[in-house]
């Protein structure tokens, strides 16, 4: 018999950081982790080479000041790439363990289900962030070749980054707490990439058609961050319709931008708290 | 001591009627018991109750003192658990499948390691950098009894823990619970009686969400006799005649031109006088009971719930 019986309890940090790191080394090694990294690289491979092929980019570099505007422009897919990766390792993250073994083989140990739920939305976190790092440096990597650099604006691309940092946080909240409200996870991965990404656009743009500013959308919010390094930025463009009407499109400014994203994080993560620490596997 | 308790639990599921209709046991101290019946009976609800995956509707689920609803980490501090087919994850190895929950259950670096090590020689399990999802159901299976057993738990509640398992490997498994319940409490469902007959001292048994009957194994074999015994005569016989057997004999039903099944009352007069009548008949081979005694109990239990009342 082993002499174990006397161990002390883990307290919930360590936990924490188990479930973390177990989590985390299952993500990085799914498909759908290398599936989306390969597409990513490929989007932004792709990107590159065409601007290296019509000389896009060149044409740009001789206003080297437009730096900024050229990594707004390459950046403004993050958003997309956070909202897949949020979808891919949240829409089903909670969802499994009421409808697959992996659930009955976790949820049976002495671990509080919120410490469980902090450690994969953790994993999850560094996994979307891989992600986005990965884009960055193809960001990086053209700006330096197009512009050189000496003149890479470290400082906005730090703010752009942490927004991001930011806007992953709080799409994984909004997933994660699909996750924990649907049974199946498909249904999960789905909902959470139509929720993030087709509903709030459609719903933005309809609101905007009518003059009113989208203050309660998420997307809204995230498309801070290639605000941050757009040259120039705007909150409001007004485009005359003619007969003195008018249609606005708005961006959201960095404060602005992160005041939603945070609202967004704090309120799903709270329900999703609440969701799945009375969860039941009726199943 | 570990203990286990039931206090009057109930679960209803959408307001429906009680999948677990006001279940109470209590067992203290190092056993084995056997918690049996058939689908559906509320068995899986039950241990889902006890882990927390299920909240009562009424009553409470405790595990060493500790109520499960209240405080789950706790109250399953001390026990491991197997509940409906769990699978660690398809891109972890076995090793690190068992580190998780070593680490999980607060093992130091080295306790882990040498528990890891315990199990793996303990259950034969299969080699530690093999990934989880490659795997056969049979090594998943002995792969999740150890993440049960990892930190020696002295509670265990087990949902067929066999499942899946070949003749070899369920021999190994029964073994093990056998020498586990001399300083464990193990809670075991299983539809397999034999594994039940062999490692259990206590039996409950359920039906449609009720506890019908509570009983160490010895009593429950020498309370419900069986009542279907087989005959074997060493020639080709007449099949007897119901009538010609005495009384309590309900039926015959031959199997062969020398074997018959006989279902009687289960009174030891009638055994005895059915005997007497098949040995007139021809040379008696064997008459011995067509079930093991367990499954003759179960058999007859789930008849007993079966009748109408009064």
């Amino acid at each position: 018999m082993s002499t174990t019986r006397s161990r002390a309890q883990a307290n919930g940090l360590r936990q924490w950081y188990v479930v973390l790191s177990s989590q985390a080394s299952h993500y990085f090694r799914t498909s759908r982790f290398l599936g989306l990294l390969g597409f990513v690289v490929l989007i932004a491979s792709v990107t590159l080479a065409f601007e290296f092929k019509v000389g896009v980019a060149a044409e740009r570099a001789i206003q080297l000041g437009r730096v900024s505007e050229y990594l707004s422009n390459f950046l403004s897919l993050t958003p997309l790439w956070i909202i897949l990766a949020a979808a891919f390792f949240a829409g089903d993250a909670l969802s499994t363990d009421f409808s697959s073994g992996t659930g009955y083989y976790m949820l049976v140990l002495p671990v509080r289900r919120a410490t469980l739920l902090a450690g994969r939305y953790a994993s999850a976190a560094l996994a979307t962030l891989a992600i986005v790092v990965a884009y960055f440096a193809f960001a990086i990597f053209g700006a330096s070749c197009f512009f050189g650099p000496d003149v890479i604006p470290w400082s906005k691309l730090g703010t752009a980054f942490g927004l991001s940092v930011v806007f992953a946080l709080a799409s994984l909240s909004v997933a994660f707490c699909i996750s924990a409200f649907v049974r199946s996870p498909a249904a999960g991965v789905l909902t959470s990439v139509l929720a993030l990404y087709v509903g709030f656009a459609t719903v933005q743009s309809t609101v905007e058609l009518a003059n009113y500013e989208p203050w309660w959308s998420l997307l809204y919010g995230g498309n801070a961050m290639a605000a941050v390094l757009d040259t120039d930025f705007v909150h409001e463009t007004s485009t005359p319709l003619g007969s003195g009407q008018y249609t606005s499109l708005w961006m959201a400014g960095r404060a602005e931008g992160t005041v939603i994203m945070l609202v967004y994080l704090a309120i799903f993560f709270a329900f999703t708290l609440y969701l799945y620490g009375r969860k039941e596997a009726s199943g | 001591m570990p203990s286990i308790e039931a206090a009057h639990l109930t679960k209803s599921f959408h307001g429906g009627p009680p999948s677990l209709d006001n279940v109470s046991f209590r067992y203290d101290g190092a056993r084995a018991v056997g918690y049996l019946g058939p689908n559906g009976a509320g068995k899986s609800t039950t241990l889902k109750l006890f882990v927390g995956l299920l909240v009562p509707t009424r009553g409470q689920a405790l595990l060493n003192g500790r109520e499960t609803d209240e405080n789950r980490k706790e109250a399953l501090w001390d026990v491991g658990a197997i509940i409906e087919t769990p699978e660690p994850y398809p891109t972890q190895t076995v090793e690190e499948a068992l580190t998780t929950v070593a680490r999980l259950r607060g093992l130091s670096d080295e306790g882990v390691k040498a528990e890891v090590a315990r199990l793996h020689d303990e259950l034969r399990l299969p080699h530690r950098n093999r990934r989880c999802g490659t795997l056969s159901k049979g090594q998943r299976q002995r792969v999740v009894l150890a993440a049960a057993l990892v930190g020696d738990p002295s509670v265990l509640l087990l949902d067929e823990p066999t499942s899946g398992l070949d003749p070899a490997e369920r021999i190994l498994v029964r073994r093990l619970l056998v020498r586990l319940k001399k300083d464990h409490l193990i809670l075991m469902v299983s539809h397999l009686v034999a594994d039940v007959a062999e490692v259990c001292d206590d039996l409950i048994f359920l039906d449609r969400g009720r506890m019908v009957l509570q009983e160490t194994l010895a009593n429950v074999s020498a309370k419900l006799p069986a009542r279907e015994f087989e005959v074997v005569f060493l020639r080709p016989v007449v099949p007897p005649a119901v009538s010609a057997l005495g009384a309590g004999v309900e039926a015959v039903e031959p199997v062969s031109d020398r074997r018959f099944r006989i279902t009687f009352d289960g009174a030891e007069a009638s055994q005895a006088r059915i005997l007497e009548a098949c040995q007139r008949l021809g040379p008696v081979g064997q008459f011995a009971p067509a079930y093991p005694a367990l499954e003759t109990a179960y058999l007859e239990v789930l008849r007993a719930a079966a009748r109408p009342a009064g």
